[in-house]
């Protein structure tokens, strides 16, 4: 069974994206990259965040997160905010510690990407 | 270099260029409204489907099988062919019923024509063929056998100002659409909370309407807002129908006092309170979770409240919007 199968793959995704986009949007340290004036268009790139996250069928690359994150002057806090709403989510879900340490090691590997380094 | 083929000729798009940039940079007479992919009325066709895939969001699957895309969305990253469409074969006449003032900015506009449309659609006028212009229904299919459609007056507005004055009962207007999908839906007992603006108000009786006609089971909060409140209309029917309604709630709030609401003051019952409508929903309507949201109005009112009844727990798939955007030269109408 693969992670995403294990974290429940779409559903469990569509209940969490609500919950994580609060979160950036309400943290301080981050919520001015996530305002948008297309919040439908933010939910959806929020939605496909998570699914990478959650190791699921996506279409991110490596070239993609560079290029969606170039320019926005990121920096180590910025990344560190994000990751930390994101397992704020997930243990609000209650899901399993061994799961979240999974995800945080895939979102840990895009960092690089996209800070740009 | 990005190319496009259009009547026997090349043109090149600059960086950033939508079709429609293009074209009319090259001097084409291209009909075109709202340049956000809101009115449809710069359709243009083309068999470059993966081209156009991204500017066919909002068109029907018989526009999208007919190879029709919005032109101002249009972002191609190779060589493309448009094509023209004939306008007329998306357009309707309507005969104008009535034109009346509902207040001193709020004109009603009635139409008769044969249109499908759910209550909170919207409706793309057209003004001689030249000018087009969005504005949401404030009608039900079933229950009114007219369109209703609220427009704000703007003085030197375009289209407003030229409705006013120069359209009468009896004249044909084109029309497009029903367009958006702002419309009742969601479960029966669910709350809903009603969020209007300024003639945002428009499509909010439309769902109203249309809720009621569903024999919606759950609470139902109107809230509209203004800036004054000699800008609130349709006062007496919405009291009226919340009379009717044991589970319906009507709130009004307006921002500032004009000279003119303390001359009215002493003869008119105590409707509308003054405060922020953004403080007043946050206190009142603090946990929005189960809800189901409807915000209409101007595109400022929408964008803050989306996010702030997001914030406040509503789903962002139970929140419902219709924002009404900026047209070229007029600032608000809607």
């Amino acid at each position: 069974m693969s992670l995403y199968e294990k974290l429940g793959g779409e559903p469990a995704i569509d209940a969490a994206v609500d919950i994580f986009y609060r979160k950036v949007l309400s943290n301080d340290r981050i919520s001015q990259f996530f305002e948008s004036t297309d919040m439908e268009a933010q939910h959806a790139k929020q939605k496909a965040f998570m699914t990478m996250a959650f190791g699921g069928p996506n279409n991110y690359t490596g070239k993609d997160m560079r290029e969606a994150h170039k320019g926005m002057k990121l920096n180590d806090d910025h990344f560190n905010a994000v990751a930390e709403e994101l397992v704020a989510t997930l243990n609000e879900l209650k899901v399993p510690q061994e799961l979240i340490d999974e995800v945080v090691a895939i979102v840990s590997g895009a960092k690089g990407d996209v800070l740009n380094k | 270099m990005t190319d496009i083929a259009f009547e026997d000729k090349h043109l090149t798009l600059e960086e950033g260029e939508t079709v429609l940039d293009t074209l009319l940079r090259a001097g084409y007479d291209i009909p075109n409204g709202c340049r956000a992919g809101i009115c449809q009325s710069c359709i243009m066709k083309s068999d470059a489907s993966e081209e156009i895939a991204h500017a066919q969001v909002g068109l029907s699957d018989a526009q999208k099988t007919l190879k029709y895309f919005l032109s101002c969305r249009c972002l191609p990253s190779s060589k493309i062919n448009v094509q023209r469409i004939s306008l007329s074969s998306q357009q309707t006449n309507a005969e104008v019923i009535d034109v009346s003032m509902l207040n001193e900015t709020v004109i009603r506009l009635r139409l008769k024509a044969s249109i499908d449309y759910h209550a909170g659609q919207y409706l793309t006028l057209w003004k001689d063929g030249r000018i087009a212009r969005c504005y949401s229904l404030a009608s039900h299919p079933t229950l009114n056998d007219y369109l209703e459609l609220h427009v704000k007056y703007i003085k030197g507005g375009e289209f407003s100002a030229w409705l006013r004055s120069d359209v009468r009962v009896g004249d044909i207007m084109k029309i497009q659409g029903p367009f958006g999908k702002c419309i009742y839906a969601g479960e029966k007992e669910q709350p809903l909370l009603l969020l209007a603006i300024g003639t945002g108000l428009s499509p909010i009786f439309g769902i109203l309407q249309d809720a009621i006609a569903k024999k919606h089971q759950g609470k139902i909060h109107i809230v509209v807002g203004a800036r004054s409140k000699e800008n609130f209309y349709l006062v007496e029917e919405l009291q009226k129908i919340a009379a009717q309604n044991k589970s319906i709630s009507l709130t009004y709030i307006y921002q500032e006092e004009t000279n003119t609401d303390t001359i009215t003051a002493q003869n008119n019952t105590d409707f509308a309170s003054k405060g922020d409508i953004y403080q007043y929903c946050k206190e009142r309507f603090d946990n929005l979770k189960g809800y189901r949201v409807f915000i209409c109005g101007a595109e400022s009112f929408c964008k803050k409240m989306r996010k702030q009844c997001f914030l406040e727990g509503a789903d962002m798939n139970a929140i419902s919007v219709d924002s009404f955007i900026s047209f070229t030269e007029e600032k608000t109408e809607g």
